[in-house]
């Protein structure tokens, strides 16, 4: 019992950390690849895949980064893990779009951050670990379920369509997901940054404010249809899944039972077509 | 538990998607009656799930009719379908657990007040209010400390068994009286833990425990993950109970030994008291006998002077028996008179005077071994001068009280040895000690053979006869010379009793 068997020091305060600089150096760097990939995209047209891919892989390694600072508290040594790993996001980002096989390259994510978190008690400690199975099933099934009331709601209400219009186009989201866009969501919003609040207040004012800044991270994202009514569905659906992806980290303490309910989410979100 | 409505809320949609009424059918309605029903069974997170999901599966049905006709009258209410269910859920399940939080604490009160109700020890009843408090708070561990500090307090812990460092939080808390708080006690800078920060925080409060006299102790308790909404106010009231129970169970106790201490004493008191009725019932018995014993003679002897015209011879043996008789009678009422001064306080008349030793001891010893010829008498002396400061009378009677007791209790005769010589252990006193090899005093009895009234009980002296009264007088007597009596005594080997008075050199 840590109250009666830890040395008290009520006066000790914590030290102060590079937490604020370190993510000004990230975004020192993010910015100006990302600002270069919109610029490619809007002076070249030829050049205009290769400059999406470049802000949105250097975007997605932001968030990692960021995420990263955040688990370590932008501990000594953080520069040459948060490096590699963003370029090797940039580079999946860019070897994704050189052909039809491209978008497997977004498992090497997944894979770099494995490889960087072994051996660091600070990544474990956000949740970076495994989990029971009935945890990783509960997962799955709750972000199927709300995948399949997507669908559901979306053709009924929206007249939207659920089918897949080719299964490579279809995979290499579902690669998106895996390498990019569930990982960098549940990296961050989950797993560093509801860690951190919910260490320092109880769950649900820790949830809500993730969750709250998880929906804004998608809302800026300019491939989100602009309808009013998508936006709102996203609103809620991600709102959803977030505060699912919460509960899940809280009850399993570990990220991949939200990943999974992502990535069943987002396989089910894929299907649709307007 | 929370299955049951879960499928009632299934059994609802399927319904409605069924009979094909859309979000007109009336069996929305329905759709309160398992969110109530799980609010009640699990509380808000039930109520609001069992809530949230209907309205989830309800949508649907209810959000095709909001886009074909925009929002009507029709619309709103299914709109209202979809939220209704989940706030009523959540409202119900958050009037559910404050009733049950507070119910919760009322009875883990009252179950503290009954397990502190001094009828038991301490240590036990704090293991069981620690169990309460805990599954009160629904903590992972708590601890109960009662006492000034963290080393001497009495600590107790559920589940048992923990390692206690002297400047831990607890401690911090009954040194100063403030509270701790942690929301991650492995992250938390003001905690050496020890421990790298978990997945999941590692919540703890402390909160002292005060009675009129200040703290009496603290409470501690340690969740992982979440800590109940209620747990902190929990906390308080039951550290405000915990803390007045503890300081009634400890007044109780100490009323109960304070009782028990006082019973003791009135028991002795009372037994002592019997002992010393029974012995003023057998003192009065024995001195109206040894009364009656030399008052006869007296009585007999002068009847016969004045009725009897005896031969000079006789008649001189008779004055002679009327005088021993009388000395007798002389020596009892002389020992009652000093035995009344004592016990009413006035001083004792002594004249001290230089005694010498080896005259008085000489006569006694020689009237002694002329009345008890079964026993031998030795009287040896080694004290320069062989003199005492003392009363002579006082010192006569003395000498012969112990001479008499040591013949009365060695009734199969044997040597009676007196001797005189500086007390070792005092300088300038005298020890005059007499030595018997009688029957002995049994070990327990020791305390007792200077008090009034004691006899000791012996098969082999129950013809001897006395007051009781001779050791306390002697006693007394040696005391009032400044001096003392100490006895040592074997069981069978006989007594040896050491008369310690002050010397020439010394004065009382």
């Amino acid at each position: 019992m840590l109250l009666l068997s830890a040395p008290f020091d009520a006066a000790a305060v914590r030290p102060p950390r590079a937490l604020v600089g370190g993510c000004g150096q990230v975004l020192l760097v993010v910015g100006p690849v990302a600002a270069l990939g919109v610029a490619l995209e809007g002076v070249d047209p030829a050049w205009g895949g290769l400059g999406h891919a470049l802000a949105a892989g250097s975007l997605q390694a932001g968030l990692l980064a960021i995420g990263w600072l955040v688990a370590t508290g932008a501990g000594r040594g953080w520069r040459a893990p948060v490096s590699r790993l963003g370029i090797t996001t940039v580079g999946a980002t860019l070897i994704a779009r050189l052909g039809q096989w491209g978008p497997l390259a977004f498992v090497l994510i997944p894979l770099m951050l494995i490889r960087e978190a072994r051996g660091r008690v600070a990544i474990g400690a956000v949740g970076f670990c495994g989990a029971r199975p009935i945890h990783a099933l509960t997962g799955t099934v709750a972000g199927g379920f709300i995948g399949a009331h997507l669908l559901v709601t979306a053709s009924l209400t929206l007249g939207y369509h659920v089918h897949v219009s080719s299964l490579t186009v279809y995979l290499g989201a579902l690669a998106y997901d895996v390498g990019a866009n569930v990982l960098s969501a549940e990296w961050l919003f989950r797993g560093a940054l509801f860690t951190a609040v919910w260490r320092r207040s109880a769950f649900w004012p820790a949830a809500t404010a993730t969750t709250a800044l998880a929906i804004l991270r998608y809302l800026l994202d300019p491939a989100l249809p602009t309808a009013a009514e998508a936006r709102a569905g996203a609103v809620f659906y991600l709102g959803l899944v977030g505060l699912t992806a919460c509960a899940l980290r809280a009850w399993s303490g570990s990220l991949l039972p939200g990943y999974l309910a992502g990535l069943a989410f987002f396989a089910a979100y894929r299907m649709l077509t307007p | 538990m929370i299955a049951l409505p879960f499928g009632l809320v299934g059994i609802l949609v399927a319904a409605i998607a069924l009979t094909g009424q859309g979000s007109d059918s009336v069996l929305r309605h329905l759709y309160l009656v398992p969110a109530v029903w799980a609010a009640l069974a699990r509380g808000a997170i039930g109520g609001g799930l069992t809530g949230g999901l209907a309205g989830l599966l309800h949508a649907p049905i209810a959000l095709p009719a909001v886009e074909r006709a925009g929002l009507t009258s029709q619309t709103l209410d299914g709109l209202l379908t979809l939220l209704l269910p989940g706030l009523a859920g959540l409202l119900v399940g958050w009037l559910v657990d404050g009733s049950r939080a507070r119910a919760g604490r009322l009875g883990a009160v009252l179950a503290i007040q009954r397990r502190l109700d001094g009828r038991e020890p301490l240590e036990s009843a704090l293991t069981d209010v620690a169990e309460i408090v805990r599954r009160t708070l629904r903590a992972r561990r708590v601890a109960l400390l009662v006492g000034a500090d963290i080393l001497s307090a009495r600590l107790v812990s559920v589940p048992t068994g923990t390692l206690v460092d002297r400047d831990c939080a607890v401690g911090f808390t009954l040194a100063t009286g403030q509270s701790v708080a942690s929301v991650d006690l492995r992250d938390d800078p003001r905690v050496r833990a020890g421990e790298l920060p978990a997945p999941t925080p590692h919540r703890g409060l402390t909160r002292p425990l005060r009675s009129g006299a200040g703290v009496v102790g603290a409470l501690a308790a340690e969740w992982i993950g979440e800590v109940p909404r209620a747990a902190r106010a929990a906390a308080d009231e039951l550290a405000v109970h915990v803390g007045l129970a503890v300081e009634n169970a400890r007044l109780t106790l100490r009323q109960q030994r304070f009782a028990e201490e006082l019973a003791e004493k009135v028991a002795a008191a009372t037994a002592r008291l019997r002992e010393l009725d029974q012995a003023k019932t057998e003192f009065l018995s024995v001195v109206s006998h040894e009364l009656r014993t030399p008052l006869t003679a007296l009585q007999g002897f002068s009847e016969l002077l004045l009725r009897s015209a005896l031969p000079p011879e006789r008649a001189r043996q008779c004055l002679v028996y009327l005088h021993t008789e009388a000395c007798t009678l002389g020596r009892i009422v002389g020992e009652l008179l000093d035995l009344s001064r004592i016990e009413t306080g006035r001083p004792l008349d002594l004249r001290p005077e230089p005694v010498d030793l080896d005259a008085l001891m000489e006569r006694n010893v020689e009237l002694f071994a002329a009345e008890h010829r079964d026993h031998s008498f030795r009287w040896t002396s080694t004290a320069p001068g062989s003199a005492v400061h003392a009363d002579r009378d006082a010192l006569d009677r003395m000498v012969k009280n112990l001479l008499s007791n040591a013949v009365k209790y060695s009734p199969r005769g044997g040597c009676v040895s007196v001797s005189a010589s500086p007390a070792a252990d005092q300088p300038g006193m005298v020890e005059l000690a007499v030595e018997d090899d009688g029957v002995g005093i049994p070990a327990e009895q020791l305390p007792r053979i200077f008090d009034k009234y004691v006899r000791l009980a012996h098969p082999e002296t129950t013809t001897a006869r006395g007051l009781g009264l001779g050791l306390s007088l002697v006693k007394a007597l040696a005391e009032a010379h400044g001096g003392r009596i100490e006895v040592e005594s074997l069981p069978g080997k006989g007594s040896r009793f050491r008369l310690v008075l002050p010397g020439l050199e010394s004065q009382f």
